[in-house]
């Protein structure tokens, strides 16, 4: 990662959340995803299912949430390729699809392991992809740790 | 409740700058004065800045005193920066008009404007990944927004037929209203076919539907209609309603891709706030960030029907001599888009329109509108103008 910036002047945004569970609530949704699950909570209280995770129902307000698994596999409805100005730090083609993963929820995601746009078509079957990501070398009171981090896009499912 | 009117307006020449984004704000501030001779800097209050990155790309933050002091301003009633993306400079014009007419200040300068070439444009296209929902959208690199607006036109294609001839149609159009801004950033007609034959940019979009990176800054002055008599002859622009509605921020969201509902919602409460309709507004300046996104702007601000974006735009009804003229001064595929900048330009354009000074005049404009969309198209931010 450090090497991708190299002959750039040093202005780095971290593209990545902070994980762990010295630096966010919502630190088991990182944790399941290593387990290969996609998550997200829903509320104890009221029933509605949020994502992003969160820590506050924005429905009722509550604090009481509980984990759930969202479906891992879904079908391409559309997609596009980035040609300009692909963020540094993202791998060339950049190719995002609308993924239905069931009847209530959708998601754009990146879609990984494909060389070209004409590699992917409408109707085809995606699955979650997890991948590491570069760790954060966080500052606990004073220790320096490393939080090792990962994050996720969708692959074709052949 | 007093009224809020718009007594002056300028801009720094906008594109590809060789200049600071405090140099920015020093010519734009100057044009603004320059516009109007009666308005001196101590007749100034306030100062409202609209800015989206300061922070990320010209390390500035706590930005209004420092832009009033470059112009010679010394604040009594309100001195602070205003931030929503691309609807920064809308949003500051929207508070000003509400600190004017509540009578908490008298004269505010609002100045909005980015340096985006910093020097290299990939910082923009890197730092823009914390302008959606940083940690699940911008983690899937979606920052500035090509690939959502490619998959909304698809959607809006498959639903309603529209076509990229339509599209095409709509960035010839702009291109040849920016003609007559000396300080936009494209000067340079262009036809359907350099429209369609354009590269990709996120496929079907391509070049000239999409606007451009864009360094610049443009100012003007808000006063009441007691004090605005003092400063102009010319028949006075007046806010007369404005509206800002959003509904989600994440992309996974979002409800209908093809209608934006907080679109239609600030629609409906500004119409009403002003007390017009639709069919009302004779001139607008909507957020043309895509051509796409003009054409379903044409359908939720209730130009034309749901569905007919596209053949509004074919038909010429969008045009000088059609049913309201959209993006008179070139919009943001000609001007360019420094994001705090872009609502501001707005204004001044519309403000020319209903004084008929404008560089192309929509003859005998009454009323105006500007619309902005910020975000993962989240936040919709209007304000009509009428004219005495």
């Amino acid at each position: 990662m450090e090497n991708q910036f190299n002959n750039l002047y040093s202005v780095i945004l971290d593209t990545y959340p902070m994980e762990g569970k010295q630096l966010t609530k919502i630190w088991k949704f990182f944790e399941y995803l290593k387990e290969g699950r996609l998550t997200t909570t829903k509320c104890i209280k009221c029933g509605k299912v949020s994502y992003p995770p969160r820590i506050l129902c924005p429905e009722c307000l509550s604090e009481e949430l509980e984990w759930i698994d969202l479906p891992t596999k879904g079908t391409v409805e559309y997609f596009t390729e980035l040609k300009a100005g692909v963020p540094v730090g993202f791998e060339k083609p950049l190719i995002h699809a609308y993924i239905k993963l069931s009847d209530s929820f959708d998601i754009l995601s990146k879609i990984v392991g494909i060389k070209s746009i004409d590699d992917i078509h409408r109707g085809d079957k995606v699955k979650l992809k997890v991948f590491d990501v570069p760790p954060i070398p966080a500052e606990i009171g004073r220790d320096k740790i490393s939080i090792d981090r990962v994050y996720f896009a969708f692959e074709l499912d052949n | 409740m007093k009224d809020a009117c718009v007594v002056a307006g300028g801009q720094s020449k906008w594109g590809y700058r060789d200049a600071t984004l405090i140099e920015l704000f020093q010519e734009a501030g100057k044009a603004c004065f320059e516009d109007n001779p009666h308005i001196k800097p101590a007749d100034i209050d306030g100062i409202l800045v609209a800015s989206a990155c300061s922070e990320r790309l010209s390390r500035q933050t706590h930005l209004a005193p420092m832009v009033a002091e470059y112009l010679g301003i010394k604040t009594s009633s309100v001195c602070a920066r205003v931030e929503l993306l691309c609807g920064s400079g809308s949003s500051a014009i929207i508070l000003a008009a509400g600190m004017i007419k509540s009578g908490l200040s008298n004269t505010i300068m609002v100045i909005g404007g980015e340096k985006l070439f910093t020097p290299q444009r990939w910082e923009t296209f890197y730092s823009q990944l914390g302008s959606v929902d940083h940690d699940w959208d911008g983690a899937q690199g979606l920052g500035l927004p090509p690939s959502l607006l490619s998959i909304v036109f698809q959607r809006h294609a498959a639903l309603y037929g529209t076509t990229e001839e339509q599209l095409a149609a709509i960035s010839v159009k702009n291109r040849r209203n920016g003609l007559n801004n000396p300080k936009g950033q494209f000067r340079k007609e262009i036809t359907l076919q350099d429209a369609m034959t354009a590269k990709p940019v996120a496929a079907p979009l391509k070049l000239y539907d999409c606007c451009p990176i864009t360094d610049g800054a443009a100012a003007v002055i808000l006063t009441s209609g007691e004090a605005a008599k003092d400063f102009t002859d010319k028949p006075l622009v007046k806010i007369i309603g404005t509206a800002q509605a959003t509904e989600s921020n994440s992309i996974s969201n979002r409800g209908n891709w093809t209608t934006w509902n907080a679109l239609k919602t600030a629609a409906s409460r500004a119409y009403s706030k002003a007390g017009i309709t639709a069919d009302d507004v004779d001139v607008a300046q909507t957020h043309d960030c895509f051509t796409i996104s003009e054409v379903i702007e044409y359908e939720d601000l209730g130009f034309c029907e749901k569905g007919e974006g596209g053949i509004f735009a074919e038909k010429g009804l969008s045009d000088f001599g059609g049913k309201v003229a959209v993006n008179t001064d070139g919009g943001l595929l000609s001007c360019g888009h420094p994001f705090g900048g872009t609502g501001i330009r707005q204004a001044i354009e519309i403000a020319k329109q209903l004084k008929g000074d404008a560089n192309h005049q929509v003859e005998g404009a009454k009323y105006g509108l500007t619309h902005n969309f910020s975000g993962a198209i989240v936040a919709h931010t209007i304000l009509i103008y009428g004219r005495d």
